[in-house]
């Protein structure tokens, strides 16, 4: 629990690559390191080529570019020393084996970031932010962390933040000051500071929902009868040029998932068509199985190979979703009818011909454009369910504000409970609202001094 | 070293001013039966008001009536000198009620040094002190200007602005003194200076004042005085009814205030004249608070203002000087005498007194122990305005802090500190000692974290327990604080216990816009509705109850917010429990490492006395405690092992 210790990890990813960066960092690290190093960098930042090597055999292990830092100007925070050797496997998994026998230990996931975090030299959002970095499985997803290491996130919410200020100001006021120039606070100045806070939670739950989306992909299902080609489609989709497959092995047991990348939006497939073989009753209830599923979608790719399949099973959609739907014909190279384009919104898709696949990506985009707004690579992205908790918490109790606020008969102290709470539910995010903030707030909007 | 035989007198206590933390100080140590000695440089002047002459306000009438029951004087002596009162926030709702009390200056004077003069271990000596006298490195007696010695156990400081003093009217004038026409003390202040204490600089400021013979009040808005029922000592010492029955009146004939404003020409002169003003003109550069500006800050900083109230408050019943509330100045009394008469009503007015900035040294307060005692020199308290706060409530309830644990000290007793959750004096010492003030600290109710359940109706329920354990209330005071809390309780259970036929009960709610109800219902039960009142039920249940105003308020309270108070109750709890966390004096924050820098630094810095202190701390975070209480755990279980 406490950094009292020294870590080490191997910090590039593992597999192949021609270097692989070992990180290690502690009040012991320097002297870990020298006693495997042959050569020691001149100073700190300075890089340095050395050998390493195992102190007890005078065995060569390595041969890497080292580089020191000295607490606080780490990363860390603390002292730090990083070492480029070899890639591949072996090479760093023998320097950080290495390490850790003459005392170092190995980091736990994040445990660089946490230390960061603790000696103060990242805010919670950036270290977030680095995590979500780390993990980002989506070039958006990237583009969006990398927002929040920049403060982008910090800005909106500062703003959200300023608009709790300017609120909770008007009730400090209103109490503490009864006798001054600008007399009681009337009801409808606190409804309109009430409805700025309201409009600025809103736009940032949205963002919490774009940004899962982004993070995770935003969920397409495959629903259709079977047989109805759902299969070849989600191989189809997979196969697209230009499309980074990242294969999620097993996370679910009925369904598979995968989460392509084709255009602006990260799309994570799901298929329950890999159920099909496992019994007779799952086979027998077709759509149904899906619900689970369907629940979750952000979008239904509706496939049939006909007009009366499409529908029915659109209709059978709707019943457990009101996510919007894109009606897939399918097969369209079997049954090339022209007839059936009579289905105005259906695109036609071969998966066999892999005609209309492009349009098909187009036209699930422009659905999610429709539904969930525009995918903005500027706009704040939070990411993490712990906001989503916060803003959730937040919105709540401004609820209950308004409605004590509303009604008048309550003291005004009473209402205020709610409206402490809101920021502190909120204080996860931005860091304390302190009474110092709106006591200031309060002396630069009022004119105060009876 | 002083040798004892030099002494004029030892005494327990030595309390050095006697405003409103002094003469709070030296009650609280006699109450203790203390020997004490209060020395203040001119006597006529114990318990003089030097500002504006009103007791109370929001936050601050609360703190009147916690001072009243730890025993202090302030509420008693305001009972007896108040001549205008008002309920500020009656329109709120009672959990925010304020009472606010103008007084004669000249019978609160009285009335002080009367409370003062029934304690008979408590001395007043005049003199102005030179310096302290030390024994075994800590405060052990004083010395005044005119050669005069005594010793004590504990030293309070209570010099308000006398500390280097300096007074500025306009950019020329510049006087060293305490007070208008008082001297300032400049000797004590280069001795502590030299002890090591760390001094700095506030300034503050006072309006003019003018004769209330020369004001036209017939274009004037009057404001009236409420005082019906109102008392802020529930003591009821002297032995009258409020009524008077038993001969003796308890307030004095009432009178009005006056409301007028600086308008358009009164700020065009402002403009003009900025340069004159001390403020603006650069003779200060001490920071003052931002709640009590000068006319030329609002000026300057609120351009936009069509005008800006004014409050004319009478000085006593002895004369008819008016306090110009509002227009704290610093600028040349000529351009002052010229604003007032730009004012409505005050066009031949004549100005008594000019206002004036006044500049003095302040002890931050972080260097202070929770005890208010010095944590460089033991032995000595500070309380008041040499502790960076404004306000005679804040200064009466940091007094009676410090002169009850130097009293404490002095019998070898251990000093007791008020929790967060039970006072406002609690909030105010805590912010002191351990957040520190940058501007002179002034309380507000959005200090507290409690302001629900710490209110002024109920502030003898709260301290009552804690005054009685600390020896400050006296046989017959516990009885009757007994007896008014017994008040409470009774009443509480009448409400649980009583129910009111549908008939008599919905005579009560259909007024009050409340559903009817079928079945005969219990009195707590609809005291719970919004804008049922408690008292009417009781009225309509044809009770006979003889109670103190401010027993309903609570009752009533209680039965309809009891969710909210809960809360806070839960909260208070977790604040306790890390209050009985201490933290020792000598941990090595700065090897913390596990904290960040800047919860390092800021622990380094204040040392706080309990955990909850330090989460007090702003830029100490949950997660630093946490890794504070475990750093503390891995100390504590390295010892044992060694």
């Amino acid at each position: 629990m406490v950094p009292d210790d020294t870590i080490v990890a191997v910090s590039t990813a593992s597999g192949r690559g021609a270097i692989a960066i070992t990180r290690m960092s502690g009040p012991r690290a320097h002297e870990i390191a020298r006693r495997c190093l042959s050569a020691w960098p001149a100073g700190p930042r300075l890089a340095s080529l050395s050998e390493v090597r195992d102190p007890r055999t005078g065995e060569t292990v390595d041969r890497a570019i080292v580089t020191t830092f000295v607490r606080p100007q780490s990363f860390t925070g603390e002292d730090l020393v990083e070492i480029s050797g070899h890639g591949g496997v072996l090479s760093p998994a023998a320097v950080a084996a290495l390490l850790i026998r003459e005392g170092a230990r190995q980091a736990e996931p994040g445990e660089f970031t946490r230390r960061a975090v603790l000696n103060g030299k990242l805010d919670l959002l950036q270290a977030e932010g680095i995590a979500s970095i780390v993990d980002a499985r989506t070039e958006a997803a990237r583009r969006g962390a990398l927002h929040n290491v920049d403060g982008g996130v910090s800005r909106q919410i500062g703003m959200l933040r300023g608009a709790i200020l300017d609120l909770e100001a008007l009730l400090a006021y209103d109490i503490d000051f009864p006798e001054e120039d600008d007399g009681p606070i009337g009801r409808d100045r606190v409804e309109r500071a009430l409805a700025e806070v309201q409009h600025h939670l809103a736009d940032l739950m949205a963002s919490v929902r774009l940004g899962e989306m982004v993070r995770e992909g935003a969920v397409v299902v495959l629903a259709g009868r079977p047989n109805a080609g759902k299969s070849s489609l989600f191989n189809a989709l997979l196969g697209l040029e230009r499309a980074i497959v990242h294969e999620t092995p097993g996370t679910t047991r009925d369904a598979i998932e995968a989460v392509i990348e084709a255009g602006r939006w990260p799309l994570r497939l799901v298929d329950t068509a890999g159920l099909r073989e496992s019994s007779d009753e799952i086979e027998r209830t077709g759509v149904e199985i899906s619900q689970r599923y369907l629940a979750g979608a952000h979008v239904v790719l509706v496939c049939g190979a006909s007009e009366d399949e499409l529908r029915a099973t659109s209709d059978a959609v709707h019943t457990v979703t009101a996510a919007p739907q894109v009606r897939v014909r399918t097969k369209a190279d079997l049954v090339g009818e022209p007839g059936a384009i009579a289905a105005p919104a259906a695109i036609a898709v071969s998966a066999l011909r892999r005609d209309g696949l492009v349009d098909l990506v187009g036209a699930i985009e422009q659905t999610l454009d429709e539904a969930y707004g525009s995918l903005d690579p500027e706009l704040p992205l939070l990411t993490r369910a712990r906001h989503q908790a916060a803003l959730t918490n937040a919105a709540a109790e401004l609820a209950l504000f308004a409605e004590l606020q509303g009604t008048n008969a309550v003291p005004a102290t009473i209402a205020a409970v709610h409206l402490r709470s809101a920021s502190q539910a909120l204080e996860a995010l931005v860091g304390s609202i302190d009474v110092e903030d709106v006591l200031s707030r309060v002396f630069s909007t009022f004119c105060v001094g009876k | 070293m002083d040798s004892a035989h030099q002494l004029e007198a030892r005494f327990d206590v030595i309390v050095i001013g006697a405003g409103h933390a002094g003469t709070e100080a030296a009650v609280a140590a006699a109450r203790l039966g203390c020997r004490v000695a209060l020395i203040t440089s001119a006597l006529e002047t114990i318990g003089q008001m030097s500002c504006n002459p009103a007791i109370g306000g929001v936050a601050k009438g609360t703190v009147v009536r916690e001072v009243d029951a730890l025993g202090g004087i302030m509420g008693r002596a305001t009972d007896l000198a108040m001549i205008q009162f008002r309920m500020l926030n009656r329109g709120k709702g009672a959990a925010v009620w304020a009472p606010r009390a103008q007084c004669d200056r000249g019978l609160y004077r009285r009335a002080v040094r009367t409370q003062l003069e029934r304690h008979p271990t408590l001395r007043t000596i005049q003199g102005t002190v030179a310096r302290l006298l030390w024994t075994d490195g800590g405060a052990g007696g004083v010395e005044t200007v005119e050669g005069r010695r005594f010793g004590a156990s504990a030293v309070v400081l209570t010099a308000g602005t006398f500390m280097r003093g300096r007074i500025h009217i306009g950019t020329g004038t510049r006087i060293a003194g305490g007070r208008a026409g008082e001297a300032a003390t400049v000797d004590l202040a280069e001795q502590l200076e030299r002890a090591g204490l760390e001094v700095s600089r506030f300034k503050t400021g006072t309006p003019p004042r003018i004769d209330g013979r020369t004001v036209d009040f017939s274009s004037l808005q009057v404001q009236e005085s409420e005082v019906d029922d109102f008392d802020y000592s529930w003591s009821h010492y002297w032995g009258a009814s409020r009524a008077g029955a038993h001969g003796e009146r308890r307030h004095p004939a009432q009178l009005p205030c006056w409301i007028t404003f600086l308008e358009e020409g009164g700020k065009r002169i402002i403009q003009a004249h900025l340069a004159e003003s001390a403020m603006y003109g650069g003779a200060i550069s001490a920071r003052g608070p931002r709640y009590c500006p000068s006319v030329e800050d609002k000026v300057v900083r609120f351009p936009d203002a069509v005008r800006h109230q004014l409050f004319l408050e009478p000085e006593g019943h002895d004369t008819s000087e008016l306090y110009v509330n509002g227009l704290s100045t610093s600028l040349p009394a000529a351009v002052q005498l010229e604003i007032l008469r730009s004012i409505e009503g005050l066009g031949r007015a004549e100005m008594t007194r000019a206002g004036y900035a006044i500049e003095y040294d302040y002890f931050p307060p972080t260097q202070l122990w929770p005890s208010l005692e010095s944590r460089l020199v033991p032995g000595l308290f500070f309380a008041g305005q040499v502790n960076g706060t404004t306000g005679y409530e804040e200064a009466a309830g940091q007094g009676l802090m410090a002169g009850l644990n130097a009293g404490k000290r002095a019998r070898g007793e251990s000093a007791v500190v008020l929790g967060r959750e039970t006072s406002y004096i609690g909030v105010l010492v805590d912010d002191l000692v351990t957040r520190g003030v940058d501007e002179p600290y002034r309380l507000f109710t959005s200090r507290s974290e409690f302001r629900l359940t710490v209110r002024q109706d109920n502030a003898l329920a709260r301290l009552a327990p804690i005054a009685i354990e600390a020896g400050l209330l006296d046989t017959s005071e516990q009885e009757l604080a007994g007896a008014r809390r017994e008040q409470e309780s009774a009443l509480l259970r009448l409400a649980h216990d009583t129910s009111l036929s549908p008939a008599a009960a919905n005579a009560v709610l259909e007024p009050a816009g409340s559903a009817p109800v079928r079945q005969p219902t219990r009195i707590a039960e609809l005291a719970r509705r919004q804008g049922v009142s408690l008292r009417g039920l009781v009225v309509a249940a044809d009770l006979e109850f003889p109670l103190a105003p401010d027993a309903m308020v609570t009752v009533e309270l209680e039965l309809k917010y009891a969710g909210y108070f809960e809360r806070e109750r839960v909260h208070a709890d977790k604040l306790r429990r890390m209050s009985h966390l201490p933290l020792p004096s000598d941990l090595p924050y700065e090897e913390f490492r596990s904290l960040s820098t800047e919860a390092r630094q800021k622990l380094a810095a204040r040392r706080p006395g309990t955990l909850a202190q330090a989460a007090a701390i702003p830029g100490v975070s949950p997660s630093d405690l946490q890794n504070l209480l475990v750093e503390i755990e891995r100390r504590r279980l390295a010892s044992a092992a060694s």
